[in-house]
């Protein structure tokens, strides 16, 4: 009886309200959100949003007890599974680190890709785990925008899949790839980056390929793909040029390593898992196509169109977008709120490519840019990224859901049986609810103060001699130099002039 | 030249390839001339451990000039870190009783962290004959540490003492490294003061026999002061075959100074009354007067008419000694003359008042003639004793006194059981010598066996005797120098004195512990209780022998007091096997973890299995039985 009430009370607006009280990171989320949203919206904003979620909550109960013809949100329990179920699985986790250097740009100068892989159950310790690190000096690579803040980004993008595809490659009875952050970024913030060049492309691969023919194999592919198919949809122009060249441009690259994983795992048989999975993620992609998207939907066939607007006192909140920007709600923030722990939410294809399509690009060497246009990148087209599956996962009561992302082209079970290895790897940090293979191979992926220190004062260094050998000459280029150097600290340069 | 240097190379590559072979971390982090830091492969090391690293150092001044070291170190700790291993994923396994290796957990990367103590330097040809100076800058980070030979560390452990032989004393292996041998210095030991310290059943008297055996065979004079017949089986070792006496501790009362006599009495017996102290001196004096001198023949008159007076005809049969029985006979006596005076004294006062008014009479007269006849008792005790001072015991003061007698059979009778343990335990025949410097003779061992006795009274005995043969030392009367050992030092030199006795053995051990190397006087002091030990006399001892140890307020104790003891070594205290001791101070080159050596002899209370005992009794007992019948 007690239990019924109990259950009866997540149903109503104080029951929600009571649990937002008591899962502080769900309470925070909301104070921030309170004070960034609107002053008309901002009054009552608890209350609101525990109604909201209350009748959610409701909808989604009963969809479930069959008195809903159509779901708000499918739910699905995944945290039925024991450390038996996974006995003898082989697991690799990849996750990168950036490494930066106090000097006045802030520009990291290190980066180091790291793979922990693991097979459960197995006693010897020497069969039983392997650790790889693929270091790389940014300031080495000759591509890429460098003047872009997410130089950085694209260089550990392809890192990471690099790593990736290596662990996949070396490892035949592999289980599990799980990636830590997205398994495929939104491509389109990315495009426009200065093309890598073929000694670029070298030192990515000498840390990764298991030999030289390999390599050579895989540079060989991507060449000849980009010339027969790629370049001459991004760029027909200048095609040629780019495949003279030997110039990697970075989305068709990265596109054509995705690709490469997914094929190499279709060739296994059981076929690896492949996940990505994102923690304090900032996407509402789930909450406006799906969830809110069908909440209107219901609204109005019930004639309440108005529903929001009477809640929060306005008359702009008609469509899933309005309601999200007018009071900050993600799918995180929302999930957490109608997940419980254990279970995950429905799955969605993530829009992973949306905006990709014309644009401007730098090759090396040039000072001027030419057009390019990534469309034919988009998926169902031979040369084009993978689709993504996602759906979010609740590990406990006192985190955030996390996103569990997998290709599609993988399988339909793919998805699922990554949000029941995700719930089960986190189930060990229920304080982080994040997979704590991750969080290993995330320490171990870290680079420590002491190696970006010493990297710094090399580069100071340098810079220094340089200085004092006369090798700058222009007196500006000089003074901003010597600011770069020391600006770090009040420096006697520096003092206020008397 | 060249020749030369050909054959050179090959040895210096044997000496590159055994450094290899003996390596055990590299030096990582911060180092300072007293500390640094190795990382170590897994299992390569032991806390306590003595290693080297061998390194280059320009003369100030000179850059052309280097000199090869080598710096010594021990391991004071070893940190076992893996830092891939969240501690909240441990409470998770727990909860859910989980195998880690049936999880994605990481298991495998450790981080094992040496912490170093910088022992000393040495050139690294070995040439400063075991001799380590202090080490005036930093090993250098990346370094390399090894696992030196063993004759190496057997010499830098024996430090300058291998040039002393005839100082060293084999009493140890080294813990971590059983083929070296650890020899300690023994005139440290005899001349500075060694304390061992450990808990029951650690190992103390194992340690302290293994000393006093290899001091006996350098024939070093000792004195032991055994409580509870630790020491007996020192006898029956072949080597020492008619080197050790053993004593039973009968204490000749009238040797001693009535104060100390006192001291006894009231520890035995009952508080002394202020009128039984002013007159004690008196007694005691005539009393031993009465009883001693050149003429056994008068001692033994004397005897007879306290016999006599008294009407105790067993006095002669049982007391004829001079013990605290005799001195209560005599006390008894001065009482009883002392009334028979005073009682003559009133009557002769009333005849006197009634002869005034009356003429005297013929019966009378008799009478005052009979009065003259009688002796008078305490005349003849002043007479036999020829101590006059006891003329002014009056009446009163008799009076006074009747209750002292029964204070000193009390005593008496408590000194007489404990002489009888004491016999029995310590199977010793002879009573201790009335001249202590007998004690100490070149080459012996002399035992006073103080079982028996209560903690007082063996804190009384072991004072008089230490405090004679150091005065005996002082004032030249001793020839020879001596060490004394006590065993359960606690007992006698207390923290915190609560009786006269400890009061008296405090003091005197004192002036031992901070004189005697002046005189040659020397202190092994062993105690199971540290913590109780008076912190002067303790800090006194240049040596220690510390081993296992787990009552924490001992181990704060011994931190305290001990300075050379490092604060990790004193975290290891608990954790000791028996038989194994942390050796610091002037007896060792250095601090080091060792595995003390067996000693020869037996005591008397090695721990015999309490079950196979029963049955052995129980046997003898059915074999009696039926012998009977």
């Amino acid at each position: 009886m007690s239990q019924n009430n109990g259950q009866n009370r997540r149903f109503t607006e104080e029951g929600v309200r009571e649990e937002i009280q008591r899962q502080p990171h769900i309470f925070t989320k909301l104070a921030e959100n309170a004070l960034t949203v609107a002053e008309s919206l901002r009054d009552n904003y608890f209350k609101n949003t525990a109604k909201f979620v209350a009748n959610l909550r409701q909808a989604v109960n009963q969809y479930e007890t069959g008195k809903r013809p159509e779901p708000i949100l499918e739910v699905k329990s995944v945290g039925d599974i024991e450390w038996s179920e996974v006995q003898g699985e082989v697991v690799t986790f990849i996750d990168g680190g950036l490494g930066q250097v106090q000097i006045s740009s802030q520009i990291p100068i290190l980066l180091r890709v790291g793979s922990y892989c693991v097979k459960t159950g197995e006693r010897n310790i020497s069969e039983r785990e392997q650790f790889g690190y693929y270091p790389v000096i940014l300031g080495d690579i000759e591509g890429g925008s460098k003047e872009r803040k997410d130089f950085p980004d694209i260089v550990r993008i392809t890192a990471e899949l690099l790593g990736g595809l290596s662990a996949l490659e070396r490892t035949p009875n592999l289980g599990l790839l799980m990636f830590h952050g997205p398994l495929v970024y939104l491509m389109n913030a990315y495009a426009g980056h200065t093309p890598f060049t073929e000694k670029d492309i070298d030192l990515f691969l000498s840390h990764y390929a298991q030999d030289g023919d390999l390599a050579q194999r895989v540079k060989d592919e991507f060449l000849e793909e980009a010339k027969i198919e790629i370049y001459p949809k991004i760029a027909p122009e200048r095609a040629d040029e780019w495949t003279d060249r030997k110039l990697f441009e970075p989305l068709s690259w990265i596109s054509f390593l995705y690709r490469r994983l997914v094929k190499e795992a279709q060739k296994r048989d059981p076929v690896p898992i492949i996940v990505g999975v994102v923690e304090r993620g900032q996407l509402r992609e789930f909450s406006e196509k799906i969830l809110l998207e069908r909440v209107f939907k219901g609204l109005r066939k019930n004639n309440k169109e108005n529903y929001f607007n009477e809640i929060y006192g306005r008359t702009d909140l008609k469509s899933p977008k309005a309601l999200l920007d007018r009071l900050a709600y993600t799918d995180g923030l929302l999930l957490s709120m109608l997940l419980s722990p254990g279970q995950c939410s429905e799955p969605w294809h993530i829009n992973k490519y949306g905006g990709l399509g014309k644009g401007k690009i730098t090759l090396p060497g040039e000072s001027f840019v030419s057009d390019a246009d990534w469309g034919c990148l988009r998926p169902s087209s031979p040369i084009s990224f993978p689709k993504v599956l996602g759906c979010y996962v609740n590990v406990s009561e006192t985190t955030e859901p996390v996103r569990v992302e997998v290709f599609s082209e993988l399988g339909s079970k793919q998805l699922e049986e990554a949000a029941r290895r995700t719930y089960l790897y986190a189930r060990l940090l229920p304080g982080y609810g994040f997979p704590v293979g991750l969080d290993i191979v995330d320490k171990y992926a870290h680079i420590p103060n002491w190696m970006t220190d010493a990297y710094s004062k090399i580069i100071r260094y340098q810079l220094g001699v340089s200085l004092q050998r006369g090798e700058i000459n222009d007196a500006e280029m000089r003074r901003i130099l010597v600011q770069a150097i020391y600006m770090t600290k009040r420096d006697w340069l520096f003092r206020p002039q008397a | 030249m060249v020749a030369s240097e050909q054959r050179q190379q090959p040895k210096q590559n044997q000496e590159e390839a055994s450094i290899i072979n003996r390596y055990v971390g590299t030096l990582v982090g911060e180092s300072t001339s007293r500390e640094f830091r190795l990382a170590v492969a897994h299992e390569e090391i032991r806390e306590q451990d003595i290693i080297g690293v061998d390194a280059e150092l320009r003369q100030p001044g000179n850059q052309s000039s280097t000199e090869k070291i080598r710096i010594w170190a021990k391991v004071q700790r070893i940190e076992r870190l893996n830092p891939l291993f969240p501690s909240e994923a441990g409470h998770e396994l727990a909860a859910t009783r989980t195998n880690p290796f049936d999880t994605v957990l990481s298991l495998s990367r450790e981080m094992v962290t040496a912490v170093c103590q910088v022992l000393g330097v040495e050139p690294l040809d070995g040439s400063g004959g075991g001799k380590l100076d202090q080490l005036r800058y930093p090993p250098q980070p990346a370094s390399s540490a090894y696992r030196p030979d063993s004759s190496d560390i057997a010499r830098v452990v024996v430090g300058e003492l291998q040039e002393r032989k005839n100082r060293a004393l084999d009493v140890a292996w080294l813990a971590n490294r059983r083929e070296v041998d650890v020899n300690v210095d023994g005139h440290a030991i005899v001349s500075r003061h060694l304390a061992i310290l450990a808990m029951t059943g650690a190992g103390k008297s194992w340690a302290s026999r293994r000393v006093i055996e290899e001091l006996a065979a350098k024939n070093y004079p000792i004195v032991i002061f055994d409580p509870h017949g630790d020491y007996t089986g020192l006898a029956d070792l072949p080597e020492l075959n008619g080197r050790v006496d053993r004593y039973y501790a009968r204490l000749p009362i009238f040797e001693q100074s009535p104060e100390t006599v006192i001291t006894i009495i009231e520890s035995l017996g009952w508080k002394l009354a202020n009128t039984h102290i002013s007159k004690f001196d008196d007694l005691f004096k005539s009393a031993f007067r009465f009883i001693s001198g050149q003429d056994s023949g008068k001692s033994r008159r004397n005897l007879e008419w306290l016999s006599e007076y008294l009407g105790h005809s067993q006095l002669l049969e049982y007391r004829a000694e001079p013990n605290l029985y005799f001195f209560a006979d005599f006390v008894q006596a001065v009482v009883k003359a002392a009334r028979e005076r005073a009682e003559r004294q009133s009557e002769e006062a009333k005849r006197q008042r009634s002869a005034r008014g009356k003429s005297k009479s013929v019966e009378n007269q008799d009478g005052d003639d009979h009065l003259d006849q009688q002796e008078d008792a305490l005349d003849k005790i002043i007479e036999l004793s020829g101590y006059e001072d006891l003329q002014s015991i009056d009446k009163k003061t008799a009076g006074n006194l009747e209750g002292l007698p029964n204070n000193l059979r009390v005593a008496a009778k408590r000194i007489r059981q404990m002489e009888d343990i004491s016999k029995r335990i310590s199977k010793a025949t002879s009573p201790l010598p009335n001249e202590r410097s007998k004690l100490v003779q070149y080459g012996k061992i002399s035992i006073v066996a103080l079982s028996g006795y209560t903690s007082d009274f063996q804190a009384t005995i072991y004072s008089l005797i230490a405090s004679d043969i150091f005065s005996d030392r002082v004032q030249n009367n001793l020839k020879l120098p001596v060490l004394l050992v006590l065993e359960e030092a606690h007992n006698f030199i207390p923290g915190r004195a609560n009786t006269n006795a400890e009061q008296n053995s405090i003091a005197t051990t004192k002036q031992i512990a901070q004189e005697g190397r002046k005189f040659g006087v020397g202190l092994l002091l062993i105690s199971q209780r540290p913590s109780r030990l008076d912190e002067t006399t303790l800090a006194m001892c240049n040596s220690f022998v510390i081993m296992r140890m787990v009552n924490p307020a001992d181990q704060n104790f011994v931190r305290k007091v001990i300075e050379s003891l490092g604060e990790d070594e004193a975290k290891l205290l608990p954790d000791l096997d028996k038989g194994e001791a942390i050796l610091s101070g002037q007896l060792i080159n250095f601090p080091v973890l060792v595995k003390m050596k067996p000693p020869k002899s037996q005591g008397e209370r090695e721990e015999k299995d309490a079950f196979v005992a029963l049955e052995e009794a129980y046997r003898d007992n059915i074999s009696t039985s039926d012998s009977r019948k």
